[in-house]
């Protein structure tokens, strides 16, 4: 009961990465979600990838629809409220990162039909760049979208240590850091292994130690 | 022959635009989403009542419900509603599913996104090894009143076909042969975004169910959201006509 109410009042997710940029001494590659405007906040969630190169002040986003510039794409990414930031890659892993962004990101978003629900949408590009770009992470349950591999889909996760099943309807994925859940018309279920959560499609996508 | 499929498929595209400017002048209507969790417990005991199936003592369900009404004016409209719930009868791990779709309703708006409605249609439940899978046919009267805090109220009367040991199962329902329902209040916030209301929060209620033959008690914990397009009373009306057809003569 009292890990229950600690986990209420810390809005259900413990050990929260700060959002915060890091610094520019070295190439940084950072996976973040923000939740959409008012009242869908806390039911859909939003992907970019922001990228600095080592010396470099401002960064580049990767995200649908605009490929733009930013000075702070952490904590001022209107229209997204409420960011999380997923993943952070630094150094070679970020260079290698950054160079297939920005070889892979332009040419998909061209050729983007884009769907609202259940995708092709922002949440499918994100998930697409990690597997195209071999970046471990996932995104959380409320990237609806994020499942979307066409009418019937079967591979690896984003995190590489599982396998999915998906198709446009419903879904299942199992794997070793993943652990197991499933979706339904875009509601994802589970439970996450590590770090050890709840999958749920509120809020956060999770109830429990935050993914990293 | 070209010509005349030319003038027709001009002509109907005209008449579609100007049906279309028609109907964006008086179409309006809102709806609202719940995620939501129910857990219900019997509080009956009497094997009697289900004869050759184990007893459902527990049941947990979580989905999604979902409704819509639009229509031509700000009072009344057309309803239409999903219900996509999945879980288990706990104690006997039964799977158990209720679902349905309400196409067939009607609705009457209050405030800037609170409906009244009621609506009919097709769906199915049932769970493993406890209830017997049928077909029901729904009656279901919703209530969504008040913006950040708002009431939430569901009652639905369902006719079972077939599994004749669900036939009569409400035992203080005379009418029908199951009867559920949900009152609960959401703690939320509003919102009037780019000039539409909407709303979200988390909620709390009371469940109640009568299946089987058998009374159930429960809570509901969900999340709510809900959004309209603004509602044009008479003199709106005529002001946003006037104003779009100013816009088509600019056009």
């Amino acid at each position: 009961m009292k890990a229950l109410v600690a986990l209420a009042l810390t809005g259900c997710v413990i050990a929260k990465r700060d959002v915060v940029m890091p610094d520019n001494h070295e190439t940084t590659v950072a996976l973040l979600t923000g939740g959409l405007v008012q009242p869908m906040n806390d039911i859909a969630r939003h992907p970019w990838f922001a990228v600095r190169k080592k010396g470099e002040v401002e960064w580049k986003v990767y995200e649908v629809p605009f490929l733009g510039v930013e000075r702070d794409p952490f904590r001022e990414h209107a229209p997204y409220v409420d960011p999380i930031l997923h993943k952070v890659w630094r150094g070679a892993d970020a260079d290698r990162a950054a160079a297939c962004l920005e070889r892979e990101a332009g040419p998909w978003v061209k050729r983007l039909e884009y769907r609202f629900y259940p995708g092709p949408n922002s949440n499918t590009f994100g998930a697409m760049m990690l597997r195209a770009c071999k970046l471990s992470a996932s995104l959380p349950a409320t990237a609806i979208g994020k499942d979307w591999r066409g009418l019937v889909g079967v591979g690896l996760t984003t995190e590489r240590t599982g396998v999915e099943l998906m198709t446009a309807l419903a879904g299942i994925r199992i794997g070793l850091k993943e652990g197991f859940s499933i979706h339904v018309l875009g509601l994802e279920f589970g439970i996450d292994l590590w770090p050890p959560a709840l999958i749920v499609p509120l809020g956060p996508g999770r109830i429990g130690f935050a993914d990293r | 022959m070209r010509a005349l499929a030319i003038v027709m498929a001009l002509g109907s595209t005209a008449a579609a635009d100007i049906r279309w400017d028609r109907m964006e002048d008086r179409i309006q209507g809102g709806g609202f989403l719940h995620y939501e969790v129910s857990a219900l417990h019997a509080i009956d005991d009497d094997p009697a009542r289900m004869p050759g199936l184990r007893e459902a003592d527990d049941q947990l369900l979580a989905g999604v419900r979902m409704g819509a009404v639009l229509g031509a004016g700000a009072h009344v409209g057309y309803y239409v509603a999903l219900d996509l719930l999945a879980g288990s009868t706990l104690g006997d791990r039964g799977f158990a599913y209720d679902v349905a779709l309400l196409p067939v309703g009607i609705a009457t708006r209050f405030g800037a996104t609170g409906m009244v409605a009621v609506a009919t249609g097709i769906g199915a439940n049932g769970a493993v090894d406890t209830i017997d899978d049928a077909a029901i046919v729904p009656i279901q009267t919703t209530v969504e009143l008040g913006r950040g805090i708002r009431l939430l109220g569901r009652a639905r009367f369902s006719y079972v076909l077939g599994a004749a040991n669900r036939q009569s199962g409400a035992p203080a329902i005379p009418f029908a042969d199951e009867f559920d329902a949900m009152l609960g209040v959401r703690l939320g916030r509003s919102y009037r975004k780019f000039g539409f209301p909407s709303g979200n929060g988390y909620f709390l209620a009371v469940s109640y169910r009568e299946q089987l033959g058998t009374r159930f008690v429960g809570a509901t914990i969900g999340y709510s959201l809900d959004a309209a397009l603004p509602r044009r009373f008479i003199d709106d009306e005529k002001r946003h006509r006037e104003d779009n057809r100013r816009r088509r003569r600019k056009r």
